[in-house]
């Protein structure tokens, strides 16, 4: 999803993930109705990437802890402990899949961690629980050239291979054209253009420009 | 005069957790204290008056605590008021509500049977108070480590240090902040009703100035004694109780009035807030004349000669001077 600032994006991302309310209509995901629902009653079906990579995790807490809490296995009201028995050696796997050096550092406190592998351990987090879908909201604007790519890759990785519905807001008009089979353009809160399969791969960034430029 | 203290500061030590958990897990500052300390006094006091044995009036106290922070927890969650003013109107209502339970600005206890005197009566007072608040902190460090090992715990923590990430991972919130209030305000009032057994009475007014002495043991305790495992934080709680009573039995032997008391807790903890700040200052200091010194440069700005330039200050070259200036400039910037 793409759109100059102010167009409505981040408005639509905030009503599905449920920190907005909408003022009509209903919203349905996956066969259940959550238009009023909490933000921690939809997360059982969608998961959210933050533009701030501070939003996205606990800083005091460390990697392991953050991990423990997107599993979300039990209740947060239950009272059995939260380390588990080969909990250290699946979450390490987890962490070297994402080749950035975390698998070493499950008791560090997030906050001592970059912006890229803060970032990284949000994707990580929000895919945990394979969600029906994915909400990125521009992930990778906070961070530097090099690794925004690494965790642009990264997150192609995941949503590939979990099969993920995925929305990716972005104002990056390369990120926009290579990755996914859908684009929609959003202007003053309507929907400019909605292009998908061979339509979308027609698509060159000079077509997009020009439409941004009306 | 020590060991006065260390009686005292156990005492105290479970208000002092207790404003802890809002102050430090939450996130949250909590005025509810001034009135659940009291209340937890009243409710004690009252309970042993009317026929209760100490155990179950301390554990009544608890629970009252409980409800006051539920109160608090409603309206910060549920009402969405800012967190300072639902502490504020819990702590104004609870003023009537202890009224209400004691009758009257003041109770004493009569001959009832407080918490020491399960202890043998050989024992002297400062050790039965010892062993009492010690006993009973115990267990609260004990029950809060064990919480913070489970997922609630882990919830909580996760809910005052990131709220949004919180709910994006399926903890309502709302519920963490509201159980952390209820657990905080009980270990508080329990906090009273130990206090009011040791005294003897329970009085509308002795909940005023606690926050201030919660905040500043929690401060002290930091200092003294810091690190990230809930073993050591909450022990740096139990510490800075302990000291800050210690400071405060120094302070009146002194020769202070005791109307003086508040406004000591209130510049012990201005000392305590000011103490890094006041380091760092002299940290700056300290790099700051290293840092003259390397250059060539005194106390006072003004550019030092080489002990190999034999040039005088007067005939500096142009360049020197304006390089001089822009020493100085930098240094007072």
């Amino acid at each position: 999803m793409i759109g100059n600032n102010g167009a409505g994006k981040s408005t639509l991302l905030n009503t599905i993930a449920g920190t907005l309310s909408p003022d009509a209509g209903e919203l349905t995901v996956a066969g259940h109705r959550v238009t009023n629902r909490s933000v921690a009653y939809r997360s059982r079906w969608i998961a959210r990437v933050f533009q701030d990579p501070k939003m996205g995790t606990a800083g005091e807490l460390s990697v392991a802890q953050n991990l423990t809490l997107a599993e979300k296995h039990t209740g947060s009201l239950s009272l059995r402990r939260y380390r588990r028995a080969g909990q250290t050696a699946r979450y390490q796997e987890l962490l070297a899949s994402l080749n950035m050096g975390l698998e070493h550092r499950l008791n560090t406190q997030v906050k001592y961690l970059s912006g890229g592998q803060r970032q990284a351990l949000s994707l990580l987090m929000a895919t945990l629980s394979h969600p029906q879908l994915l909400l990125l909201d521009e992930h990778t604007a906070a961070l530097d050239p090099q690794t925004s790519r690494q965790v642009m890759a990264l997150t192609q990785r995941i949503v590939t291979r979990q099969h993920l519905t995925t929305m990716m807001i972005t104002h990056k008009i390369s990120d926009a054209l290579t990755y996914g089979n859908r684009l929609v353009m959003v202007q003053d809160g309507q929907i400019k253009l909605d292009v998908r399969g061979a339509a979308k791969d027609r698509l060159e960034a000079a077509d997009l420009m020009g439409l941004f430029g009306e | 005069m020590l060991i006065t203290s260390i009686g005292q500061g156990l005492l105290w030590a479970p208000l002092v957790i207790g404003v802890f958990l809002t102050f430090r897990i939450l996130n949250i500052p909590d005025l509810t204290t001034e009135g659940s300390f009291p209340l937890g006094a009243a409710l004690t006091i009252s309970a042993m008056l009317n026929g209760q044995s100490a155990i179950v009036a301390s554990l009544l106290g608890f629970l009252g605590g409980c409800a006051a922070g539920w109160v608090t927890g409603i309206l910060d969650t549920k009402l969405k008021m800012p967190s300072l003013l639902a502490g504020i109107l819990t702590m104004t209502g609870l003023y009537s509500v202890n009224m209400h339970v004691m009758g009257k600005a003041n109770i004493p206890l009569l001959d009832q049977k407080v918490l020491t005197n399960y202890l043998p009566a050989g024992w002297s007072l400062d050790v039965q108070t010892i062993v009492i608040g010690a006993g009973i902190t115990a267990a609260v460090v004990l029950a809060l480590v064990w919480l913070f090992q489970t997922r609630l715990g882990l919830s909580l923590m996760a809910t005052g240090n990131n709220a949004a990430m919180s709910a994006a991972n399926g903890i309502y919130t709302d519920r963490m902040v509201i159980i952390g209030y209820m657990l905080s305000n009980g270990l508080i009032a329990l906090s009273g009703a130990l206090i009011a057994q040791s005294n003897g009475y329970a009085d509308i007014g002795m909940g005023i100035g606690t926050i201030v002495i919660g905040l500043a043991s929690v401060l002290v305790g930091e200092i003294f004694l810091h690190g990230r495992t809930m073993w050591v934080r909450l022990s740096g709680m139990v510490v800075g109780a302990v000291i800050y009573r210690y400071l405060l039995t120094l302070a009146m032997g002194l020769g202070f009035p005791v109307n003086d008391l508040k406004i000591l807790s209130a510049a012990i903890l201005v000392v305590v807030i000011c103490l890094p700040l006041l380091q760092n200052k002299y940290r700056t200091k300290r790099q700051l004349s290293r840092y003259l010194k390397q250059i060539g440069v005194d106390q006072n700005g003004n550019y030092r000669r080489s002990k190999r330039t034999t040039t005088t200050e007067g005939l500096l070259s142009g360049d020197q001077q304006r390089t001089s200036r822009a020493q100085k400039r930098e240094l007072n910037d």
